[in-house]
């Protein structure tokens, strides 16, 4: 019994193990037909659920349009750079760990292996700059213009270099390095506002920062194309779908002459020069060479200037900090067009004008020249304080520059201001208004970005009260301070005293100030740009232009887009005699005498020159030198070229911008020389533009050795992307500069 | 007896297979597994192991020597006699259970579970630990009495097995409760514990389970993963996402396997886990249905082993093999259900075959105990 128990009990024992086994054995029975069904006999087998997460879209960069100037020569052209890329995955993927590739590319670029390694890495706690800032996925540049050499080393050996890989991508180049630099302007890489601002813009795009580049940036950057390449799970691509050809960008052709404007910048330099031999500061100077009967610029030198190369591919932070480097004297500002500078007697153009105008003076009446003037008690004297004896006419006020006879009027005109004022009538403010109608005062409206482009400033009894609202409590705290950080006691006491009757009197505009503002200083500022509108004005006949640069924008099989023509902002309410007469005052013709002409004694020119010098003051610094002038001038309109001069710290008109501008006049005419401008006169008609082929639409058939071609260079970039990154941009590597 | 001691001489081989000390089959079809997993292990991970710089081979090295490690640990609870079992199991219990509040003190969290207790140089999952604890505690409570289990002692054995289920719930790991679950079925099982006690337990489990959806004990990506389980298809881009790349990588693995390292979901990445919990999905998609027919089968090997002990073995030894199988086989099923979609995705390893220390040395204590009780077999009916 007891046995039979026993058997019974393992039979129940060995019961219970067997319901396990069944339940065990079926479950993995279970398991082995799911998986025969789900690996081998299911015929819809799940798939990455979305095909198209494995299609990109690689930009396809658009050509920049090229910017000629006006004989078609190359002002910024495009180059292709062969960048140098690492894909950090692939490298470190090896079997030492990317040891011997990152060395031999180091040796190769100069460059420790451990910084590469650096370079690469993604940003991140354990490896701060220099680091990788783009996605983990995307080929790192390491070099962006690596040279042929380099290149060769690598192409020669790539399996030596597994991950490295080089890319073809244009970049603007400058064949002239700093010519015309501030209004060429550079690129940068587009930025997170730009394409809030355009959200068509991609982020591997670049987009004109300044100058011509920005003012045109939309004709010039052209229509981005795409392709479609299809990857696998590891990002490589296995195949290219549809192919969107880019549309490059227009060429730009300039009026700007770069024979004229390589003069001017040379003149420019020579007269910097000249002026710091005989003692002067001479830090900066403008030169403005326009046609007055188009309205079209032809020059506009600025010093100092830079070199535009070295905002190719993308400025480094080294170059940037120097060019904003106080030393370096800003050299991106345009003098020409946003300097503002005091004009001094280049102004008596508009004084003239309007005292004539106003019925002041009449044209043949006559005024004294006396050494010195009591002007509203104070005593304003003559340059050098030079009388000239006799009643002048207004032609020999302007030619002898006689200051004491403009003021004369001005103190008329401001005596009979006030006096309406107190009849509670408004002013005339004769002096004003002609100003404004020379366009003093006001941005010129030439082709550049706003932003670059100086007003100037006029005193008047308005902007008079404005500022002082704006200004008071700091003059009267300045007045009660007493300027106690200025070291030097002499400009301590004139700031402290200015302070002071600013502080009380601001607001008013008194009598001398209008003398001021009638011999072009006080207040008044101009920059060179705006005395050559004006100077425009003053041998065209009285149009007042806003002046271009750009002339034409060209299609890409060489049709015109579309012209630029200035417009005109209206005409000057001078009358013609009045033109005329003032015009043939400052004509160098002889018959008269001309302060300014000395300066072109001895020219075989000097008798197609017409001009007025400047000469003005400028507190604390020594004079600023001007000389506004035209050519040819055998009659009042006949002129194709006003040319402005500017040297800021170096002595008088006649002794610093005058020869100067002689200078380029005598390139223009080929003075001992041939003459820089063919025919000497300005371009009218466009260049011939060859059409050039677009490398994905149409075989190339432009001939490679015409100068006048826009010749875009056909960069692998736009015709095949190698892919070698799912990315759909590429950023660039160095910093973007928007000053 | 006799017999079989005159036999012996005449038929040493067999006799050397059947009465070996050592259960070869065993030890060797997890060790196939375990070093199966090395491979898959290293392939699931070289790459991303690559591309953030590191060895690519730390995976499978740490995964060796776990291995080794696992070996060690099966070698010396081998050793063990199963007289000592009596002994050995309340210790093991209760040593498991302090674990398992350590990790609730101190514990960090890993994918929102308190799980893990960091030590220098390695992590702890003590959950791992208190399957092994309470199987050992389970049958030496039901070995003290010959005949069928009372009411007093189901009622203790629930609550021996409620307390480290709280705690664990606590974490929360709903893969090891359910584990502790099937563990504590097998052992009730083994214990021929009345049917209607086994009814009743199942019926209130059910009833338990759909309590806890309503009442909202279990967290919303449990949820979610429930949801993902019973609607596929739906939301493979979130709760899904991992099951559902998973399930691409084994279909497309077809008869034979893209070859190993050649898996384009295990090279591309996309399988989060995929070392671990998801370790299956490399063996489909690389070694096709061939080489994952092959791990289960290596694991049917492993299981008929242990059964085939757990019929020879006294009540105590049947009883903690009987829990082994319970706790494997139902690990094993959930793991590669959830692999194959038939199951819902809990985070539970695949024994000896995923990534993991603590899962891998628990394995081998258990086989280790597993290896005391088929020594102590062959003893007793060779001796």
């Amino acid at each position: 019994m007891a046995e039979g128990l026993t058997s019974l009990r393992g039979a129940g024992r060995s019961g219970r193990i067997t319901v396990l086994r069944v339940l065990i054995v079926s479950l993995l029975v279970t398991l082995v037909f799911r998986l025969y069904y789900v690996q081998v006999l299911d015929t819809d087998k799940p798939t990455q659920s979305a095909l198209d997460r494995y299609t990109a879209s690689i930009v396809v960069p658009a050509m920049r349009g090229e910017v000629l100037d006006s004989t078609g020569k190359v002002l910024i052209g495009n180059r292709v750079t062969q960048m140098i890329t690492v894909d950090r995955s692939a490298v470190v993927a090896q079997k030492d760990g990317g040891t011997a590739v990152l060395s031999a590319l180091g040796a190769l670029l100069g460059r420790a292996p451990d910084v590469l390694l650096h370079e690469i890495t993604p940003c991140g706690a354990e490896n701060p700059a220099p680091c990788w800032t783009g996605q983990p996925y995307q080929p790192v540049p390491v070099e962006a213009d690596a040279d042929a050499a380099t290149v060769l080393a690598i192409s020669e050996r790539t399996e030596q270099f597994p991950g490295v890989a080089i890319t073809a991508q244009s970049v603007r180049d400058y064949p002239n390095g700093s010519l015309a630099a501030q209004e060429m302007g550079y690129v940068a890489a587009v930025g997170a506002d730009d394409v809030k601002a355009n959200p068509k813009l991609d982020d591997a795009d670049t987009i004109g920062a300044s100058g011509l580049e920005q003012q045109y940036d939309a004709s010039l950057r052209g229509t981005n194309g795409s392709q479609d390449v299809v990857l696998d799970p590891r990002g490589d691509v296995t195949a290219y779908g549809p192919l969107t050809p880019a549309a490059a960008g227009s060429t730009l052709v300039t009026s700007i002459d770069s024979g004229v404007q390589k003069l001017a910048e040379s003149a420019l330099a020579k007269q910097l020069a000249a002026s710091r031999a005989k003692g002067f500061a001479a830090p900066s100077g403008s030169v403005v060479v326009m046609n007055p009967q188009t309205g079209r610029v032809i020059a506009l030198a600025s010093y100092p200037t830079f070199d535009l190369s070295v905002f190719s591919g993308g400025i480094s932070n080294a170059d940037y900090a120097s060019l904003i480097s106080p030393a370096a004297n800003d050299p991106l500002l345009s003098r020409a067009v946003a300097g503002q500078y005091a004009p001094g007697s280049t102004w008596k153009l508009v004084s003239g004008s309007s005292d004539v105008m106003n019925g002041l003076v009449p044209l043949d009446g006559t005024a004294a020249c006396p050494g010195s003037l009591n002007v509203g008690g104070i005593t304003k004297t003559n340059f050098d304080s030079v009388a000239y004896a006799g009643a002048l006419t207004l032609q020999k006020a302007l030619a002898v520059s006689c200051d004491t006879w403009f003021y004369k009027f001005a103190m008329q005109e401001y005596a009979a201001d006030q006096a309406r004022i107190d009849d509670g009538e408004k002013p005339n403010e004769y002096l004003q208004s002609m100003a404004k109608a020379f366009g003093f005062a006001s941005i010129p409206g030439i082709d550049l970005p706003q932003g670059e482009q100086a007003a100037g400033s006029i005193a008047g009894r308005e902007s008079r009260q404005t500022n002082w609202d704006a200004n008071k409590d700091q003059y009267c705290a300045d007045a009660a301070g007493g300027y106690a950080d200025e070291p030097d006691p002499a400009r301590r006491r004139y700031l402290t005293t200015l302070a002071a009757e600013n502080c009380t009197d601001g607001w008013r505009y008194r009598m001398p100030d209008n003398a001021d503002l009638s011999i072009g200083q006080g207040e008044t500022t101009v920059s060179p740009l705006q005395l050559a509108i004006a100077y425009s004005a003053l041998v065209n006949g009285g149009t007042l232009w806003s002046p271009t640069i750009g002339w034409a924008e060209i299609a890409a099989d060489g049709s015109v887009q579309k012209t630029i023509d200035p417009v005109a902002r209206g005409k000057v309410p001078v009358s013609q005699e009045v033109l005329d007469y003032i015009a043939n005052s400052l004509h160098f013709q002889g018959g008269h005498e001309v302060s300014g002409a000395i300066a072109f004694d001895g020219s075989p020119i000097k008798t197609m020159i017409g001009g007025k010098t400047g000469t003005a003051e400028v507190y604390g610094k020594q004079d600023t030198s001007w000389f506004a002038s035209w050519a040819p001038a055998d009659t009042p309109t006949s002129a194709k070229f006003v040319v402005v001069g500017m040297v800021e710290q170096a002595g008088t008109g006649s002794s610093a911008a005058a020869p100067m501008v002689r200078a380029i006049y005598e390139g223009i005419y080929g003075v001992g020389q041939d003459p820089v401008l063919a025919g000497s006169v300005p371009a009218t008609t466009l260049p011939v533009i060859i059409p050039t082929a677009v490398p994905s639409t149409s075989p190339s058939t432009a001939p490679t050795d015409a100068p006048q071609t826009p010749a875009p260079q056909t960069t692998p970039d736009a015709t095949a992307p190698t892919a070698a990154a799912p990315s759909t941009s590429r950023r660039r590597r160095r910093r973007r500069v928007r000053p | 007896m006799s017999v079989l001691l005159i036999d012996r001489p005449l038929t040493p081989l067999r006799t050397r297979i059947v009465r070996s000390r050592i259960d070869w089959l065993l030890a060797l079809s997890a060790l196939l597994l375990g070093l199966i997993g090395a491979l898959l292990v290293w392939s699931a991970t070289r790459s991303s192991l690559a591309s953030d710089g590191g060895n690519p081979q730390s995976y499978l090295f740490r995964h060796l020597a776990n291995l080794v490690l696992a070996t060690l640990v099966w070698a010396g609870a081998a050793q063990l006699p199963v007289r000592l079992m009596r002994f050995a199991g309340p210790v093991l219990y209760v040593v498991s259970m302090l674990g398992l509040i350590a990790v609730l003190l101190v514990g960090t969290t890993v994918n929102g579970a308190h799980s893990w207790i960091e030590l220098p140089g390695f992590d702890v999952q003590p959950a791992e630990f208190a399957k092994v604890g309470l199987i050992t505690g389970l049958a030496v409570l039901f070995s003290g009495r010959s005949d069928r289990p009372r009411t007093p002692a189901v009622l203790i054995a629930l609550g021996l097995a409620a307390f480290p289920l709280g705690l664990i719930m606590l974490q929360p790991d709903l893969g090891s409760a359910l584990v502790v679950c099937a563990a504590l079925l097998g052992v009730l099982i083994a214990a021929d514990v009345q049917a209607r006690w086994m009814i009743g337990l199942v019926l209130a489990a059910i009833v338990g389970a759909i309590v806890a959806v309503k009442v909202g004990v279990l967290a919303d990506y449990q949820l979610e993963r429930f949801e993902a389980f019973t609607q596929p298809g739906r939301d493979i881009q979130g709760a899904a996402y991992n099951v559902h790349q998973a399930q691409i990588a084994i279909a497309n693995g077809g008869l034979t396997g893209a070859g190993l390292f050649q898996g384009p979901q295990t090279r591309g990445e996309f399988v989060p886990e995929q070392q671990t919990d998801f370790i299956f999905s490399v063996a489909g998609e690389e070694l096709g249905f061939l080489g994952a027919a092959l791990i289960i089968g290596l694991f049917g090997v492993l299981l008929v082993r242990a059964l085939r002990i757990a019929r020879d073995a006294d009540r105590i030894g049947r009883l903690v093999a009987a829990g082994v199988v319970s706790w494997f086989g139902f690990q094993i099923f959930e793991n590669i259900g959830m692999n194959l979609g038939i199951m819902p995705v809990t985070g539970l390893p695949l024994p000896f075959v995923s990534y993991g220390g603590s899962s891998m040395l628990a394995g081998g204590l258990a086989l280790g105990l597993l290896q005391a009780i088929h020594a102590s077999n062959v003893g007793r009916t060779g001796g």
